[in-house]
């Protein structure tokens, strides 16, 4: 599960907190304004009943079954408020409301028939009521039954006012808490912002420490830590960038100097000869890492993106490489098409060892290389690139890109069998298939790191190479911010994909 | 030909690679050697590094062009290009990176000095506006003014004036002009600068030599 994050702990804490507070407040006040009521409410019922009490005593004659009625009607009550005489276990009442006797408490009955005032308060059919009875001489007993149903509405709203209070002060401190917290959080944002700028490349990326002064420290040691960064990845840029530099001086003597003996290779006796083939070889081969290392220590420029014809592009690189152009099947034409011609420097013969694995029939593989292109799932994107196949891209990149591949193919994989472009609505697809050992999932990532070469069995000539290649290849395809991967080729092989987005 | 690099070490190994491949060569060790050198006696071909002591290799090349179209190439050390880009304005025909291997050296040799010739055998004379070009007698006039172009600015103004009205893509120039299968388009760039100096009135909103965005150059009546 995951835990809370800091928004949520402080939200719920300070919802928590308004919550609490308002409750207490609410509930206090809501008690001391009912005690104070309710006093307030029995205090005038009692002298009302006490007036009452005089004027029934006053006005009384003789036993109260005569004029008890009477009297009892000449008293101010209101709606609100009933009068019962009690005398010899008789009750009377100004009308037939006799209900209103039975809400009057035995208990209460026996202490004011002792002689004692008392009150109590009941509830009765109606709701709450306060209950006062007043012993008269006599033996006789008034009692005054006030509805304290007024003040329980009373009470009722301002309950549910301070409920609503809560309810509310609840929400605002909800609110208070996501306000504080994003407030909080928003340099730290900015933080997150420049990380991510800075993992992806631009270490030029810093925070502005008089934006936000609380955290000015932090702003300050990550910008420190970031320029530090920058200083070291440049000097080692520049260190890889210096020593290729100062070996092309050498180098040229030393390329200059090996052809004029090449020249003279058959004026050399034996020995002479084979240790001239190898410095050669050598030297060829101190070139290319020479030149491979200064185009990695430069690689962080950005990429010259102009329109490039890529589908000439291919054909150049292929001419320069002496590859068949057969290898290089535009795209373009209906996706059927383009993927029949998939694999035809590897013949027909492949085609269907590509079908049969596949999983089609012979019948389908019989029918030239649809079925087989189709299940490889090669063609799964519609091809929406248009017949002149004009790529924003940057040429000297992208060529080196193809240059590389095909080398690698050729050092790994037995030469390239395929050339594929694609273009979706987003993205450009450079493929490039061989038909060697492919690369095992474990080494995918790894082959594009510097200096890893080939260890497979079958590379026989992988000394050759300056392990350098896919990694350039690699950096090639970040600086368009597109990426490089290797996948299995449907039939066996490598296929290696770059990825460029595709730029209107 | 003249060798201009003040390396001992690469200096007498290219001459020697060099000679190998039928030029006649002469070394100086700095920029001011082989401007007296060439004062003196000048070669067909210049090969020139551009970090020299004193006088550095950008201001030998302007120093060579004054007034002359000998071809100069360019073999230095550095790739960057902005560097390249400085050296072709000064007026170098082509830009090599060391370590330059001698088959290269002589290829883009060979197609330089062939720059000159193959000129000669085109058509005998067209007219753009004010603008007249004449591959045949080397002569380029503007307004009736002859003007003064480097083998490699005649030959690529000469391309141009075979197709007008036509677009021509940095490759394809690059292949007919240079020989390049494969090159660097920077050099179709500079030089299409440097010639839209000299033939236009305003280098900088051309009338005859426009650019096509995307494509390329065309020449235009």
């Amino acid at each position: 599960m995951r835990r809370p994050g800091l928004r949520t702990k402080v939200t719920a804490g300070f919802a928590a907190g308004a919550l609490i507070i308002c409750s207490a407040m609410g509930i206090l006040s809501y008690d001391l304004t009912r005690r104070s009521l309710v006093n307030t409410r029995e205090r005038a019922a009692i002298r009302a009943a006490y007036f009452d009490a005089s004027v029934v005593q006053a006005n009384l004659t003789g036993a109260p079954a005569d004029n008890a009625q009477e009297v009892l009607r000449s008293l101010d009550t209101g709606t609100t408020r009933h009068a019962v005489l009690y005398q010899d276990g008789r009750a009377y009442a100004r009308s037939v409301d006799i209900g209103f006797t039975r809400s009057i408490p035995a208990a209460l009955r026996a202490t004011v028939a002792g002689g004692q005032p008392a009150v109590q308060r009941v509830r009765t059919e109606t709701g709450a009521a306060i209950v006062i009875g007043i012993p008269l001489p006599d033996g006789t007993q008034f009692y005054i039954i006030d509805s304290l149903q007024e003040l329980e509405r009373t009470l009722q709203i301002l309950g549910l006012v301070l409920t609503l209070v809560a309810a509310g002060m609840t929400a605002a401190g909800a609110g208070t808490g996501i306000y504080a917290t994003r407030r909080v959080l928003r340099p730290l944002t900015s933080v997150t912002a420049a990380a991510r700028e800075i993992a992806a490349g631009d270490l030029a990326a810093r925070l502005d420490p008089a934006a936000e002064p609380e955290l000015e420290q932090l702003s300050t040691s990550f910008n420190h830590m970031v320029g530090e960064l920058a200083s070291r990845l440049e000097r080692d840029r520049r260190f890889a960038a210096d020593v290729s530099h100062e070996l092309r001086s050498p180098l040229q003597t030393l390329a200059a100097a090996v052809s004029v003996l090449e020249r003279r290779r058959e004026h050399l006796d034996e020995r002479s000869r084979r240790a001239v083939t190898l410095i050669s070889g050598e030297v060829d081969r101190f070139q290319r890492l020479v030149t491979d290392l200064l185009e990695l220590a430069r690689g962080d420029q950005p990429a010259d993106l102009q329109p490039v014809d890529i589908h000439d592009l291919v054909r150049q690189v292929c001419r320069s490489r002496s590859l068949p152009s057969s290898v290089f099947a535009p795209a373009g034409s209906a996706a059927t098409a383009t993927d029949a011609a998939l694999y035809p420097a590897a013949g027909s013969g492949a085609v269907a060892a590509a079908a049969a694995k596949s999983g089609a029939g012979a019948a389908a593989a019989a029918k030239s290389g649809t079925a087989a292109a189709a299940k490889s799932g090669a063609g799964a994107e519609p091809d929406v690139a248009e017949p002149d196949e004009s790529w924003l891209v940057d040429r000297r990149r992208i060529e080196q890109v193809l240059a590389n591949l095909i080398d690698n193919a050729d050092r790994h994989g037995g030469g390239p069998t395929a050339i594929r472009l694609r273009s979706t609505a987003t993205e450009h697809v450079i493929e490039v298939d061989d038909e060697g050992p492919g690369v095992p999932p474990a080494d995918r990532e790894q082959i594009f790191s510097r200096f890893v070469r080939g260890r497979t069995a079958g590379a026989r000539r992988d000394t050759d190479g300056t392990g350098l290649g896919l990694a350039i290849v690699a950096q090639h395809a970040a600086a368009h911010g597109g990426q490089a991967e290797v996948l299995d080729r449907p039939g066996g092989g490598a296929r290696f994909r770059v990825t460029l987005p595709r730029r209107p | 030909m003249l060798v201009i690099e003040d390396d001992d070490r690469i200096r007498t190994s290219l001459e020697l690679a060099l000679e190998d491949e039928g030029y006649a060569v002469r070394g100086a060790s700095s920029a001011e050697e082989g401007l007296a050198l060439q004062r003196q006696e000048p070669a067909d071909t210049v090969l020139v590094d551009l970090m020299l002591p004193g006088l550095d290799g950008f201001d030998a090349i302007r120093e060579l062009r004054r007034g002359d179209d000998v071809p100069i190439v360019v073999v230095s050390a550095r790739s960057d290009t902005h560097d390249i880009v400085a050296a072709l304005e000064a007026g170098a025909d082509d830009y090599l990176v060391k370590p330059v291997a001698v088959k290269e050296l002589s290829a883009r040799l060979r197609a330089l000095r062939r720059r000159a010739r193959a000129a000669a055998a085109a058509i005998p004379g067209l007219v753009f506006g004010d603008l007249e070009v004449r591959p045949l007698a080397g002569e380029v006039r503007l307004a009736g003014q002859p003007v003064s172009l480097t083998r490699t600015e005649f030959r690529l103004l000469c391309e141009f004036a075979e197709h007008p009205g036509l677009v021509l893509s940095r490759q394809q120039l690059l292949e007919r002009v240079w020989e390049y299968d494969f090159g660097d388009e920077r050099l179709v760039d500079v030089h299409v600068g440097r010639l839209r100096q000299k033939i236009e009135t305003e280098p900088g909103n051309p009338r005859y030599l426009v650019t096509v965005r995307g494509l390329g150059y065309k020449l235009q009546r």
